[in-house]
């Protein structure tokens, strides 16, 4: 790697100012598993100036529920988080993605902070040296448009810019149906309103903007959810589809649902159509095969990715039955 | 670490950022008198197999290249340089790592252990990876002794499938994998301490 200078935060407060010094020219580190990916290939528009590390700021890895939410610190490693007895017991479906994000080094290493602002994986805009300067680098064209598609898009490109690499993040479905929100030195998001397309960018966060807590309120009685991940390896890879379900039962009926797909889409997608099939409704095989029908109505596959539809199908019905019956 | 950067002064105390030289003196006048003075950026100090290390290390250097080519224990082996292999696995406070992903200024106060340190205690991994020849090039080895040694430190008697889990994030291009099995089976009742070890 090229130098660059490197500051242990003390603060999050002095986290933000060191970023907000450095304007756009620094980057935070956390685990590091995904950033220095990248600084090795130097695939970031510009190599930092400087480094940020926010592992040296006190208690920003806890992991406590307290009247009725978890909170998550945004240092948390990713097998903190699904070893932690609280999310096992209750958030079934974050405890399974976490635990099946990467390798069990990486899960040491990596941070859910990090997991959920990591870069898209896109082998075009991973090419070392940016040597595809793709549309998502402020270039001119989409390379994986004509090009090898496999891992893609299969709900489209987003609107502005036509790029259509997915969103990598195991974790982000399961946060997003669990109805978590993103707390940052600056506000407080809904962990669905974080993602977007920027250049070399998947959130909203601004350059100076530190996550420092994830939230998610307690499941409220008969909720029950649920993740799955398809991926060539069991082991370290990516997900080429994976799927997080939240289901609260009342009776014998589904009173609530809130189901994600997550590398399908540019962003994480959250699919509506599917959870409306089966509200109210007594869960059978049948009902959510209907449900998963819905979620991939809408997809339009690429030249050589209409097999993730299918996979999408299957783990949205088994990842809805996977909450019991 | 009081230069002119791009964007001001850096306090050598805390990092805070300054746009002239009399702010930054005027605030460790006022918020650091008579602390003690930091320590130099870019020194580090941990402890690599029970032995303590003060090193200068550059923010570019991973740990890897600490341990490996500064330090000259060249049992940890690189081999992708990106996270995906495993085979410069380190034990990291108790939890193994990739070495190769970790930025050695990022290390003060760890405790590491590597290979070295393992074949050092004989622990009784080494023999029976050599019983078991769970090698054929030996590249990935240690790699998977070390996450194993981290395994048994935490699970003294795994399961065969707890030991596939835990070496999940190791590959080994030769497809040795069948052998680590045994062999990680097979140190687990020679530990001290075991049913089937006989001893202490
Ligand atoms: C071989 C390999 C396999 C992988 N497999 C998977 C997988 O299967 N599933 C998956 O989901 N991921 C996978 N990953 C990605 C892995 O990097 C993430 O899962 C990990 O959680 C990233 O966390 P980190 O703390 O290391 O992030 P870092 O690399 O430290 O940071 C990632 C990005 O987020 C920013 N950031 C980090 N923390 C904060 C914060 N608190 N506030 C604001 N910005 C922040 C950083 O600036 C950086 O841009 C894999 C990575 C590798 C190398
Ligand atoms: S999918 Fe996006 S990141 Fe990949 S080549 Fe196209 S524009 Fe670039
Ligand atoms: S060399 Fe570090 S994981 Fe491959
Ligand atoms: S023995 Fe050759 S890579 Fe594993």
């Amino acid at each position: 790697m090229k130098p660059f200078r490197h500051f242990n935060a003390q603060s999050v407060d002095q986290a933000a100012s060191l970023m907000a010094g450095y304007g756009g020219r620094a980057c935070i580190i956390a685990g590091g598993t995904d950033l220095l990916g990248r600084m090795k290939d130097r695939i970031l528009p510009s190599y930092p100036e400087a480094l940020v590390n926010l592992k040296t700021i006190a208690g920003l890895d806890a992991i406590r529920a307290e009247d009725g939410v978890l909170r998550i610190g945004a240092l948390a490693t990713l097998a903190s988080v699904a070893a932690h007895p609280e999310v096992l017991s209750n958030y079934r479906a974050l405890a399974e993605a976490a635990g099946r994000t990467a390798s069990p080094q990486l899960r040491n290493m990596g941070t859910i902070g990090g997991n959920i602002c990591q870069d898209i994986r896109c082998w075009y805009y991973r090419g070392p040296l940016n040597r595809f300067s793709c549309l998502r680098k402020g270039g001119g064209r989409c390379y994986a448009l004509k090009g090898d598609n496999r891992y893609h898009s299969i709900f489209g490109g987003s609107v502005e810019k036509g790029c259509v690499a997915v969103h990598p993040s195991d974790t982000a479905p399961a946060l997003i149906a669990l109805g978590a929100s993103v707390v940052t030195s600056k506000r407080t998001v809904e962990a669905e309103q974080l993602f977007s397309v920027r250049l070399s960018g998947t959130t909203i966060l601004e350059g100076d903007e530190i996550i420092t807590e994830i939230r998610i309120p307690e499941p409220s009685a008969g909720t029950s959810s649920s993740f799955m991940k398809f991926a060539l390896r069991k082991s370290i890879d990516f997900p080429i589809v994976n799927c997080a379900v939240a289901l609260t039962r009342e009776e014998d009926r589904v009173a609530r649902a809130r189901i994600c797909l997550n590398a399908v889409h540019v962003v994480p997608r959250r699919v509506t159509g599917a959870e409306e099939v089966i509200q109210g409704r007594t869960m059978t095989e049948d009902v959510a095969g209907e449900a998963a029908e819905v979620a991939v109505s809408d997809a339009k596959p690429l030249e050589h990715n209409a097999y993730m539809v299918q996979v999408a199908r299957a783990l949205v019905k088994r990842a809805i039955l996977a909450c019991g019956g | 670490m009081t230069g002119k950067g791009t964007a001001g002064f850096t306090c050598p105390y805390c990092g805070k950022r300054f746009d002239t030289f009399e702010e930054l003196k005027q605030d460790i006048l006022t918020s650091h008198r008579g602390s003690p003075l930091p320590a130099p950026e870019g020194q580090i100090r941990l402890i690599v197999n029970g032995q303590e290390h003060v090193e200068n290390v550059e923010p570019s250097w991973t740990l890897y290249h600490l341990i490996h080519d500064r330090l000259g224990m060249t049992g940890s082996k690189q081999f992708c340089d990106r996270g995906a292999c495993g085979s410069c696995t380190v034990i990291m406070d108790g939890l193994p790592v990739l070495s190769c992903m970790v930025l050695a200024i990022e290390c003060d106060g760890r405790t590491i252990e590597t290979v070295e340190g393992i074949a050092r205690d004989n622990h009784p991994l080494i023999e029976s990876y050599v019983e078991h020849h769970a090698m054929q090039c030996g590249y990935c080895t240690p790699g998977f002794v070390v996450t194993s040694k981290a395994l048994l430190d935490r699970n003294p008697d795994p399961t065969e499938e707890e030991i596939r889990d835990a070496l999940s994030g190791n590959l080994c291009r030769c497809g040795t994998y069948p052998q680590h099995i045994i062999a990680v089976r097979e140190a687990a009742g020679r530990l001290p301490g075991h049913k089937d070890s006989g001893g202490v």
